[in-house]
């Protein structure tokens, strides 16, 4: 059998980026990031939460990384194959590893995470190790052997640590994983091993002084800060209490003026994996929601324009389609629609709309999406459709979204790096469940749209996979399954003189591996 | 002896009202729409349905609500309070990891509205109709009317953005190393702000009622006798109004000391203070049940409490007053 | 000189209830002052007062503020009023009843009082706006839960002393009905420590609406002071008047109701001020 080697750039980059440390780079110092909200826990394997992963994604490590071009590159694997038809996948791990407790790491542990850990307790990955994959086999001590069934396109994407993230096995082989005390202590191979957390206050993470990688990390410390309220935050950044501010720890607005101040740098990189979507998710189930026409009309009554620069403050670019921009597979030649209430008014009127109150359920995440959604409920009053803003908490909404309880409600999904992982789910009629906000929670069914997406994942050439997701983009774009606004910005800010920040396609998730300070 | 047994029958009180808080509580937070396993699987980014039937395992959620309650009732009476399944951390642990920062808070404003509000009030019932009562007087209305989170974020942008004076966030610096006396002072820094702006609010009310309380005092019998004695207006105003006045102060201070444990959530919120009113916010929402069902435990426990002091320094002091009052 | 011309002669009580008629004034003339929806986008966002046509300037989306006050005012005043009628409602009937019989009666509705007392107020307000959705009805109730015990603590403590005076003995002994002894006898009398209070409550009404907003439980269709202040504080820094006027807003009505109440107060209990002015 041939085998396709990528022995890729990745290899060379670490071997420029080791060189070049013995000179520039500044070894020790102390950064304070603010991370909003606090999360539940740090066991990256047992909870998903955005601020887990961000914290825990400096303890954990997955077997690959990913730069900002979304190419995969080596972590804890140094190198990786994957067979001519695209069905077995050869990972050589690094060598001399050791988890945070002084304990060897190896090919045993890889195997019980992807195989055991993870299939039993994570969302994301237990229906790709389910559904995909045959058999995960350890070759040697340092060689993980990956069967599929298919070919998956992305089942590389699928190796970022927040999906499947490397856990000991040493530790959890054999215990109830949910309620293991070490969960409390996480263990786990990253350049950063868990110090301390004061609940309420903050995380502490001390350099990992074994890490695998000689000469990282640079820092000696992370604080990771909770501090609820966003103009606090504000507050805490311009009176140098923390150094970096996380992707949507203050309001936008507050964006443009903390990026001014002296020896401060804002950067929208470091979200390319995550690449997250905004869109009015419509009930398709409920009346006139269902009508092709009325929802091309409401597409033209909203001014996506206004929303982005004054709600948004100029950030995040207006999406034409289900893929973002910023990742693989987007095709921009679809049917768009403009700004332009006098043709939503015809549109509206021939779908037989006959002014019937619709509700839309806020997203409670923050003020930003508060002004959006009275911008919306104006603009859908300029063309005589009566919008009645509904709000609740995060579980109120979760609820009612899974539940369906709902006629047009935000929502903002991450693309996770390809359209089979973070797009399908969204519009695909199997995926039509109860009891999750990010299922196809509108009930749109496209017998067509569903077959597309099922031979895009599967088809092993690149070239395949964009003929048919261009097929896709335009099917939905005249369709209109949901209402996308925005491909959101994440803005992270940060003392200039924290180098090194944001080198990833998931931004300080893992940056602090190369970050230093000056 | 008999003040003995008032403790006693006012502790068989206060538990049987908690007893009724704690069932509820109970029904309250279950009539919250969702639950804890959907908003974890929302906080995830996904879930099927093999991770929300998991979550609702492990947190007992399958169980039938009878059965739930039996075992919560059951674990409250040998002052258990749970366990945290999305913190992973007994309830108790995260209650008393954070209650010394909320005592501290509540008690440092309570002490500065009390002292501030009787001195105010005082003195404003001293000058009754003169331009510094009416000063007293609106001044303590400006604290009361303005909404508590904007006066926080503005005291943070003047004395820690535009003077730079103190730290706006925290309970302590953090990575600041401190022991001993440097980390007290440190704390007392971080301190003074949220301290004030909790105790001022606090402040306008017991000005309001010391005023009043002394110009009531001033027309009673025995400061006319006073007057009548020829004692100086001073030694009267201080001796014979002011300390009778103050009672009525002290008790409704004291009523509303053990409320201000569960109700700092605003000041806790905007300072970033690691109390147990964030604590609170914070589970409900999440529908961290036992978190919350301990939180509201706590604090009513705490008002139980405060209360019995109260009552209990106030029949030391006026011992005129019998145990029913 | 009778309650009236004390009350007349008290000038703080003479600009509080100014300012109140003023704002009842502002909020019968909102639809004439400003005929188009506070929500509605006029201007350019951020603008400053008097800069442009709007007086007070525009908020984050180009919202004229000053439509905003006037059609706040409404909405607020409503949510102080009916928070504190329904208060009352709960309030009085509970307080007179165990103040009149007392005993076991007494004894279980303080028990019941006590009860709400425990648990922390705005704690709870907070979990019943959350378990039934913000609304303004749900906002009305979790204040009106939150503010009903010290009603009937006072009402109790009214009816107390009141039932042992001469002319409801003499009522008593007369063997008129119980009902027609507490509503035409006792409750009369107790009408003034009722508005004094009343009018402190609409305030604290207000100011509760204000907090709940900022935690994100307000009503999003409705305009409210409380909301303004929430939305515009953390633009602070740059727009200083997006929240500033509301603010000044809630000051003043909560001021004007405090004063008025402090001067029924002071009318009402004549003695205070006779004996202070030694």
């Amino acid at each position: 059998m041939i085998m396709r080697t990528y022995f890729v750039a990745g290899v060379a980059a670490l071997a420029f980026a080791l060189s070049s440390a013995a000179q520039a780079q500044v070894q020790g110092g102390s950064v304070s990031v603010v991370v909003t909200p606090e999360p539940p826990m740090l066991m990256q394997a047992l909870n998903q939460n955005g601020p887990t992963n961000m914290i825990a994604g400096n303890i954990y490590e997955s077997l690959l990384r990913f730069n900002e071009r979304l190419e995969p590159q080596p972590s804890l694997a140094q190198s990786w194959e994957v067979s001519e038809d695209g069905t077995v996948y050869t990972f050589k791990l690094q060598e001399n590893v050791t988890w945070h407790d002084g304990k060897p790491f190896s090919a045993d542990d890889v195997v019980f995470s992807l195989d055991v850990f993870l299939r039993e307790v994570h969302p994301r990955w237990r229906p790709i190790v389910n559904n995909q994959v045959k058999s995960i086999e350890k070759v040697d001590n340092n060689t993980v052997r990956l069967t599929l069934k298919q070919p998956f396109g992305p089942l590389l994407l699928a190796m970022e640590t927040a999906s499947a993230p490397i856990v000991p096995k040493h530790i959890y082989e054999g215990t109830a994983y949910a309620s293991n005390p070490m969960n409390n202590t996480p263990i786990g191979t990253g350049p950063f091993k868990f110090k301390e957390w004061n609940r309420g206050s903050y995380v502490h993470l001390v350099k990992n002084e074994d890490y695998w990688m000689d000469g990282r990390p640079y820092l000696d410390e992370i604080y990771w800060r909770f501090i609820p309220d966003a103009a606090a935050r504000a507050v805490a950044y311009e009176t140098g209490e923390v150094d970096v501010l996380s992707g949507g720890a203050v309001d936008i607005f507050d964006v443009p003026r903390l990026s001014q101040l002296e020896n401060s740098c804002v950067t929208s990189k470091g979200w390319e994996m995550f690449a997250p979507h905004a869109w009015i998710t419509i009930n398709h189930r409920n009346g006139i929601l269902g009508n092709q026409q009325f929802r091309q009309g409401l597409m033209h009554a909203i001014d996506r324009e206004f929303g982005r620069d004054v709600v948004w403050n100029g950030f995040g670019q207006l999406p034409t389609g289900p893929i973002s921009s910023k990742t693989r597979f987007y095709d921009a030649e679809v049917v768009t629609y403009d700004y332009d209430p006098e043709k939503a008014r015809e549109l509206i009127k021939a779908s037989g709309y006959t002014g019937e109150p619709l509700e839309f359920l806020a997203l409670p995440y923050g003020e930003t999406w508060t002004r959006w959604a009275e911008t919306i409920r104006q603009n859908f009053a300029d063309v005589g459709v009566n919008l009645q803003i509904v709000t609740t908490d995060v579980p109120g909404w979760t609820q009612r979204t899974s539940e369906w309880n709902f006629d047009m409600t935000f929502n903002f999904l991450y693309q996770l790096g390809d359209p089979a992982i973070g797009v399908a789910r969204s519009y695909i009629s199997s995926n039509i469940i109860k009891g999750s906000p990010f299922a196809n929670v509108g009930g749109y069914s496209n017998e067509k749209a569903d077959q597309l997406f099922a031979e895009a994942a599967i088809v092993p050439k690149e070239e395949e996979r964009q003929a048919l997701y261009t097929q896709v983009q335009k099917l939905l774009a005249e369709d209109l399954p949901v209402l996308w606004l925005l491909e959101m910005d994440y803005p992270t800010i940060h003392r200039c003189n924290v180098k090194n920040l944001v080198t990833t396609a998931i931004g300080i998730n893992d940056g602090f591996r190369d970050a230093w300070k000056e | 002896m008999d003040l003995l047994r008032f403790v006693l029958m006012r502790l068989g009180k206060g538990v049987i009202v908690l007893f009724a808080i704690a069932v509820l509580n109970f029904f309250l937070v279950r009539a919250a729409p969702g639950d804890p396993a959907q908003v974890m699987a929302g906080e995830a980014g996904a879930g099927d349905e093999v991770f929300l039937d998991q979550l609702r395992q492990q947190f007992g959620l399958d169980r039938p609500l009878y059965e739930q309650l039996w075992a919560y009732l059951s674990n409250y009476a040998t002052l258990d309070l749970g366990f945290s399944y999305r913190q992973q951390q007994p309830v108790l642990d995260l209650i008393l990891e954070r209650l010394p920062a909320t005592l501290l808070l509540t008690g440092a404003a309570f002490f500065i509205s009390l002292v501030l509000g009787v001195v105010l009030g005082a003195l404003a019932a001293r000058r009754v109709g003169r331009w510094s009562d009416s000063a007293i007087t609106t001044l303590a209305l400006v604290f009361y009317a303005t909404p508590l989170f904007w006066i926080a974020l503005m005291s943070q942008i003047v004395f820690s953005l535009k003077l730079g004076w103190l730290p706006n966030v925290g309970f302590e610096t953090v990575g600041g190393g401190y022991t001993g006396i440097d980390r007290a002072l440190d704390i007392i820094q971080h301190l003074i702000m949220p301290a004030l702006t909790l105790g001022l609010f606090f402040t306008a009310i017991y000005a309001r009622m010391m005023r009043a309380s002394m110009l009531e005092v001033a027309g009673a019998d025995f400061v006319k006798t006073a007057y009548a004695k020829g004692l100086s207006p001073a030694v009267i105003t201080r001796r014979h109004i002011a300390r009778n006045a103050i009672l009525p102060v002290v008790t409704l201070a004291g009523l509303q000391a053990g409320q201000l444990v569960g109700g700092a959530i605003l000041t806790e919120t905007v300072f970033a203070w690691p109390g147990i009113g964030r604590l609170m916010f914070e589970a409900l929402a999440q529908r961290d049940y036992s978190v919350l069902l301990g939180v509201f435990f706590i604090s009513s426990a705490m008002v139980v409490i405060f209360n019995l002091v109260t009552d209990i320094i106030y029949r030391i002091v006026d011992p005129r007053i019998g145990a029913s009052a | 000189m009778n309650a009236f011309t004390r009350f007349a002669s008290n000038r703080g009580a003479i600009v509080g209830l100014g300012l109140l008629l003023l704002l009842v004034a502002v909020v019968l003339l909102a639809p004439l002052l400003y005929p188009q929806s506070p929500w509605r986008m006029v201007g350019r966002p951020m603008g400053a007062p008097l800069a442009g046509s709007f007086l007070l300037g525009t908020d984050t989306l180009g919202r004229d503020v000053a439509a905003g006050i006037v059609h706040g005012a409404r909405v607020s005043l409503l949510i102080g009023v009916v928070s504190t009628v329904v208060a009352l409602l709960i309030g009085v009937p509970l307080g007179a009843v165990a103040g009149y019989f007392g005993g076991l009666i007494d004894d279980l509705v303080m028990r019941f009082t006590e009860f709400f007392q425990t648990i922390p107020s705005f704690a709870l307000a907070i979990v019943v706006v959350a378990i039934l959705q913000p609304t303004l009805l749900s906002i009305v109730l979790a204040i009106a839960i939150v503010s009903w015990p010290p009603v009937t603590r006072l009402i109790r403590g009214e009816f107390l002393s009141l039932r042992s005076r001469e002319y409801v003995q003499a009522a008593i002994t007369v063997g008129q009905s119980t009902p027609r002894i507490i509503f035409t006898q006792i409750l009369p009398n107790t009408l003034a420590p009722i508005i004094v209070m009343a009018s402190l409550m609409v305030a604290t009404a207000i100011l509760l609406e204000s907090s709940l907003s900022f935690l994100g439980l307000g009503d999003p269709n409705l305009m409210t002071w409380g909301y303004m202040v929430g939305a515009g504080r953390s633009r602070i820094i740059d727009a200083w008047w997006i929240s500033f006027f509301p603010g000044v807003a809630i000051f003043l009505t909560v001021l004007a109701l405090n004063l008025v109440g402090e001067g029924i107060n002071d009318a009402l209990n004549p003695r205070l001020r006779k004996e202070d002015r030694k």
